[in-house]
């Protein structure tokens, strides 16, 4: 186990009251795995992600409860000296939109060798030979060239390839990418999954792919984690949580992919939308929206129940 | 795929080289604007003059009573005087002669030595004072917006203090207690107004800061410093630049104001001292006071369009 989230709280303090935008999740990262975050927007996927490495603005974000055990260290309460080690060198993130993931006024090169120079004892030369090679492995053509070249002269895909070499670039032990085929077309997120499987297979890279798209969780995902109202609701290995979901969240996402075969019918959605993270529902943050509610979903938050090995949900219809 | 993206390399391939790509993209856009670029030849013109110009001018401090009020090269000066002895009043022409191409003014002097020379200093104190206080303000604007909580409150307010001064009387206020000297103008025109600027790159700063490549920069382990000098102050470049350049006439408009109060450096013959030295003679010696107001108009308006040229060619937005 690389990284174990124990009831983690991420609270933000705003004027408009406590945004509770991480409300106790747990889940674990292994050795080797792609794990996927899951959920609609607001759901609180994204601020876990940051939370893992401190990287939201505080004030008016903090921590407020859990712990993320990475090596021995308690990310949730260490220095944040130790958290910059840390950065980068043993756990990178990639970003969402590669367009405003790299800075406009700085070249490619300047960008991937920048958090070389931080981690890695090498000398000019030897962190140029890096970071060609790394753009390289990205199939990124003409390396030595697209070094001196500034974002906007790269396309979408060429940009999102050369923000996961520069995560990629100390060698990271864990790689966390928040939606990384979200803002771009189709071809392009083939591509991007396809750099993602390799990583796993080539490197045996660990991965927290965060995404809202279950058709990706299902190409690329070994465990998933549903989360809703800043909580993990459902966790399986993806094979089970596609075939037999359990949490009524769940199989409501999975309705709502399109099936080919039936055309000409309505989409099917779940009614409502995310709960407001200032005041979330009493009970299960669900249930005003749940097909199955019943009385005790709005008096008692549910408690983790084990279906099988490795499969827990939060629902009262399974306690 | 990867023949894909080889022709994206080469379609954008023709701008290549480091750091010409943009410096070659924001002067192809400031080219198209035709304003701009007379105001940026007028200032390379200018700055030239300032430099190299006094090498071939006489003294523009000799007085030189024999060649005084000769009008500009063209022009015909009808001078009167009355002979006590012969109790007439006697008109001389004088014509501009070559030699003083501008005229002189009522002590001989060569008047194109002196806006020479008042060039010279009248784009120092523009050019300084402007970077006192674009300096200043950067500092202090990134700072704010980057620690933010109350050390951003603390500098903001300090800022709010600093505005609520009315800048021109704390000016004559203090050239009066301190005497006028050049360098007590620079300094105090650059120590209070940063104002603005610190205003302005604060809040571009503070949208910087959560953009993502500065969340990026920081998720790959980069220390404040490198965020604060990689990331935040090249991407407000652009905006120090625009600053900058609409802010040197204000400053050398201010110094003239001065000067033309009686507050200028009277050992120095800015533009303003020359305008002071010839108001009074208007109706006579009419281009002691016309020329050094001329210089003063161009040079203003040279900078306000250049100004405004770098405004429209940093905006994407605007189609130039």
């Amino acid at each position: 186990m690389l990284i174990s989230v124990k009831d983690l709280k991420t609270y933000f303090f705003t004027h408009r009251g406590t945004v509770k935008a991480v409300n106790g999740v747990d889940f674990e990262l292994r050795q080797g795995e792609c794990l996927c975050l899951v959920g609609e927007s607001g759901c609180g996927k994204t601020v876990t992600a940051l939370s893992i490495l401190r990287l939201f603005d505080s004030p008016p974000g903090k921590i407020v409860g859990g712990e993320i055990n990475y090596n021995d260290l308690d990310l949730a309460k260490c220095s944040s000296k130790q958290l910059r080690q840390i950065r980068g060198k043993d756990i990178a993130i990639v970003f969402q939109e590669a367009q405003s993931a790299l800075n406009p006024v700085l070249t490619i090169g300047d960008q991937i060798t920048e958090q070389i120079k931080v981690h890695m004892p090498l000398d000019r030369n030897q962190i140029r030979d890096r970071a060609v090679s790394l753009l390289t492995d990205m199939g990124i053509p003409s390396a030595e060239t697209v070094m001196s070249y500034y974002p906007h002269q790269l396309s979408g895909g060429m940009k999102q390839r050369a923000l996961i070499a520069m995560s990629l670039s100390c060698d990271p032990q864990i790689l966390i990418a928040d939606e990384p085929t979200t803002a771009v077309d189709v071809t392009i997120k083939a591509q991007i999954l396809d750099i993602f499987r390799e990583l796993k297979t080539k490197r045996r890279m660990s991965t927290i792919f965060i995404t809202h798209d279950l058709a990706v969780v299902s190409e690329i995902g070994d465990r998933a984690v549903v989360m809703y109202g800043g909580k993990d609701v459902e966790t399986a290995p993806v094979p089970e949580l596609i075939v037999s979901p359990k949490h009524p969240y769940t199989v409501g996402l999975i309705n709502c992919l399109p099936d080919m075969s039936k055309s000409g019918d309505r989409l099917t959605s779940i009614p409502g939308t995310t709960p407001n993270p200032v005041d979330l529902p009493s009970g299960c943050t669900f249930h005003p929206r749940c097909p199955r509610a019943m009385k005790i979903c709005s008096q008692e938050e549910p408690s983790k129940t084990t279906i099988s090995a490795g499969h827990y949900v939060s629902c009262h219809l399974y306690t | 795929m990867a023949e894909k993206s080889l022709k994206t390399v080469s379609e954008s391939g023709s701008s290549s080289g480091r750091g010409t790509g943009l410096v070659n993209y924001y002067w192809q856009r400031i080219r198209r604007n035709k304003l701009a670029v007379a105001g940026l030849a007028f200032i390379v013109f200018l700055v030239a003059l300032a430099i190299i110009g006094p090498l071939f001018t006489s003294d523009p401090t000799a007085a030189n009573f024999d060649e005084k009020d000769i009008p500009p090269i063209g022009f015909t000066y009808l001078q009167s005087a009355y002979n006590i002895q012969t109790d007439q009043i006697t008109t001389k022409e004088i014509h501009g002669t070559p030699k003083h191409i501008l005229g002189t003014d009522s002590k001989g002097t060569d008047m194109l030595a002196m806006l020479i020379s008042g060039a010279r200093i009248s784009l120092l104190v523009g050019l300084i004072a402007t970077g006192i206080a674009i300096i200043l303000g950067t500092i202090i604007g990134v700072l704010s917006a980057y620690l933010g909580g109350w050390a951003d409150n603390i500098l903001m307010r300090f800022t709010d203090i600093m505005m609520t001064f009315p800048f021109f009387l704390l000016l004559v206020l203090i050239v009066f207690v301190f005497g006028p000297s050049l360098a007590i103008i620079v300094l105090v025109i650059g120590l209070t107004g940063w104002t603005g600027t610190a205003r302005m790159i604060r809040s571009e700063a503070l949208s910087l800061r959560t953009r993502e490549f500065v969340v990026a920069s920081k998720a790959l382990g980069a220390r404040d410093s490198r965020v604060v000098f990689r990331h935040l102050i090249p991407n407000v470049i652009s905006l120090i630049t625009i600053m900058a350049t609409l802010a040197i006439p204000g400053v050398i408009l201010a110094e003239a104001g001065l000067s033309f109060i009686g507050l200028g450096d009277p050992n120095r013959a800015s533009w303003g001292i020359i305008l002071q030295s010839g108001w009074r003679t208007m109706r006579t010696l009419w281009w002691v006071a016309v020329e050094p107001g001329i210089m003063l108009f161009l040079t203003v308006l040279a900078f306000n369009f250049l100004g405004d040229g770098l405004r429209d060619a940093f905006d994407p937005k605007s189609n130039v």
